[in-house]
């Protein structure tokens, strides 16, 4: 049998909002971690903990993943968006601006990962139902605003790209 | 939590006693107990417990106590450790009373048990199915340890 | 919180070498692939595996294949894959629609078909679900594999029939024979269901009664279970004198079911709760094998 080909830590290379980063983890790094502890994007949270909250959430490849349940190696190669990477050259993007106009945020602990997982509905299906957009963010929770606005906000955008 | 069990042996009570009151041999009969070590006979010893409950392993250094005993009838035992490693941590005090039946010898059990820490984490009534299992595979043993 | 202790990761590129591993690691390490349930054991200290043996670069394990007699899902298929794959839309309808609700989003990317049944959490979708396709699963170890059926691998919550030296491979799901109508019902207001049913009704030739079925009840107790008393009331059944007689069916089937005290409740209620939902599920399967629409909807709960 050949040597054991064992690792406990890894040379990564993350593309985080459109910029490589080459890194090098331990093979039990969270990617949560990675992103707040070693790149300073503070916009994904710890919360939960055990990824039913969606907090954390941020896209991987354009899917969205629970960071805090993630290891780092696995977004080896990999496109990783967060919230700081919405906008462009410092401006919000039309979702953000949607959520704002509409009073969508409040004490905005679960607003960045709202607003991945809404990125990934609406890049998939850019005129979604308002069910569609419930289905899709039900696994983010929100203490604060009750959801009716944070969905009117997703629905605004939407049809507003859509014109 | 509790179990109360009543355990027919086929054996008499004055050929059960001896095997009860030989604690060690009695740890023993319980499943994932190993190790029965005497510390003060009669009084005091050491176990091990190990068990797999779903994806956890817990392996226990118990402290054995015998805290009351009514020789020819009744054992009562106090028993307790902590598996540091998966912080969990167990306290069981078992109530054994003796009788004579029909055939043999009635034997009841009357466990009250605690778990706490990391095993508990996965629902009681998991360790409850778990800890009735045990108590129906140390009776089945007990049988066969008085059959030699 | 960070993962508190150390691991290595193993990326072994074949089953045979995956299984190689397992078995001389001999219990120091933890099969890894979507990482749901075992991140969060690791987050808990609830184990302490030396190493982490990731299956998700195995050729072969990530893929569905359909035949003309069943759908095979590799291991490391990840529900959402499942859920959108082209030959699941076509020849298992009732998969890809049920697979939708699973968990959330991000476990869907991530959470793995062959890890939510080798892990056995009692409430769960996919368990309940693929009974009803006489599924079964495929378990590799270094010196053979074997076959069970998926009523044979759930033992007890958090247990299964694998052994420590053995690797899920794949799970296969039997094709329904023409004409089958199915309905999937889940309950529930957390995350993981509280309690989840799966109806197959087979037609025979005129559509008109009801030639076997597959009625499965889940999450309600430590396994998911075939209502056989259901089913044997139902099969040979005109579908148009089923209709008054769902009540008793779905109180005969659940009597005597075996329910599991746990926070989504206690075990009269979940035996009740079980009752119900059979009902409301067979309503919906029966109103489709009628041709109708089902139009049925409950707090809490969906239906597919």
């Amino acid at each position: 049998m050949n040597a054991i080909r064992t690792r406990s830590s890894f040379d990564v290379r993350l593309i985080v909002n459109g910029q490589p980063w080459e890194l090098h983890v331990p093979a039990h790094a969270l990617l949560l971690d990675v992103l707040r502890d070693r790149l300073g994007l503070k916009g994904a949270k710890r919360s939960c903990d055990v990824q039913v909250c969606g907090a954390c959430t941020v896209l991987v490849d354009g899917a969205p993943v629970s960071a805090c349940t993630y290891l780092a190696v696995e977004a080896d190669g990999r496109q990783v968006r967060t919230v700081e990477g919405l906008g462009d050259d410092g401006g919000l993007a039309p979702l953000q601006q949607a959520f704002i106009d509409g009073g969508a945020v409040q004490c905005g602990f679960c607003t960045p990962g709202m607003l991945m997982a809404a990125t990934a509905l609406l890049a998939e299906d850019p005129a979604p139902s308002r069910e569609a957009i419930v289905q899709h963010l039900r696994g983010n929770i929100c203490r604060c605003t009750g959801y009716s606005k944070i969905v009117d906000a997703v629905l605004a955008c939407a049809r507003q790209d859509s014109r | 939590m509790r179990i109360t069990r009543d355990i027919a042996l086929s054996a008499s009570p004055a050929n059960v006693w001896p095997t009860l009151w030989d604690v060690a041999r009695m740890v023993e009969c319980v499943p994932g107990c190993v190790d029965a070590t005497e510390i003060e006979p009669r009084r005091r010893y050491a176990a091990r417990m190990t068990q797999q409950v779903g994806p956890i392993r817990v392996s226990i250094p118990l402290d054995i106590e015998v805290t009351e005993e009514k020789p020819g009838w009744c054992l009562v035992l106090k028993a307790k450790g902590r598996d540091a490693l998966v912080a969990t941590g167990v306290s069981v005090t078992v109530r054994l009373d003796l009788g004579p039946r029909e055939a043999g010898s009635s034997l009841r059990l009357d466990a009250e048990w605690r778990v706490l820490g990391q095993v508990a984490a996965l629902g009681h009534p998991i360790i409850q199915r778990r800890a009735e299992g045990m108590v129906d595979e140390f009776a089945a043993r007990l049988e066969r340890a008085l059959g030699r | 919180m960070t993962l508190p202790r150390p691991f290595e990761l193993e990326r072994p590129t074949t089953l045979d070498e995956a299984a190689d591993l397992l078995r001389r690691m001999d219990g120091e390490s933890a099969l890894y692939a979507g990482g749901t349930e075992l991140l969060i054991l690791l987050k808990h200290r609830a184990i302490r595996p030396r190493s982490l043996i990731d299956l998700k670069r195995i050729d072969g394990l990530g893929d569905i294949r359909a035949t003309d007699e069943r759908l095979v899902i590799g291991a490391t298929v990840t529900h959402r894959t499942l859920e959108r794959a082209p030959d699941v839309g076509a020849g298992w309808p009732l998969v890809a629609g049920a697979i939708r609700h699973v968990a959330n989003i991000r476990v869907r990317n991530a959470g793995t078909v062959g890890g939510n049944l080798a892990f056995a959490d009692p409430h769960s979708d996919p368990a309940t679900l693929f009974m009803a396709f006489d599924a079964s699963v495929r378990l590799v170890a270094a010196d053979g594999a074997r076959t069970l059926s998926l009523g044979e691998l759930a033992h007890a919550p958090y247990e299964t029939a694998r052994r420590p030296d053995e690797i899920l491979a794949a799970v296969s799901l039997q094709r329904w024979p023409e004409g089958a109508v199915g309905a999937y019902l889940k309950f529930g207001l957390y995350e993981r269901p509280t309690a989840t049913v799966a109806v197959a009704l087979f037609l025979d030739g005129t559509r008109s009664t009801v030639r076997d079925a597959r009625i499965v009840v889940g999450s309600v107790g430590p396994r998911a279970v075939r209502l056989h008393v259901a089913e044997r009331a139902v099969a040979g059944e005109p579908l148009g004198r089923l209709a008054p007689r769902l009540d008793e069916i779905a109180a005969a089937a659940t009597r005597d079911l075996e329910t599991m005290r746990d926070l989504h409740g206690a075990p009269d209620y979940k035996r009740e709760l079980a009752r119900v939902c059979v009902r409301r599920a067979l309503a919906v399967a029966t109103a489709r094998a009628r041709g109708e629409q089902a139009d049925e909807r409950h707090p809490h709960t969906i239906i597919v």
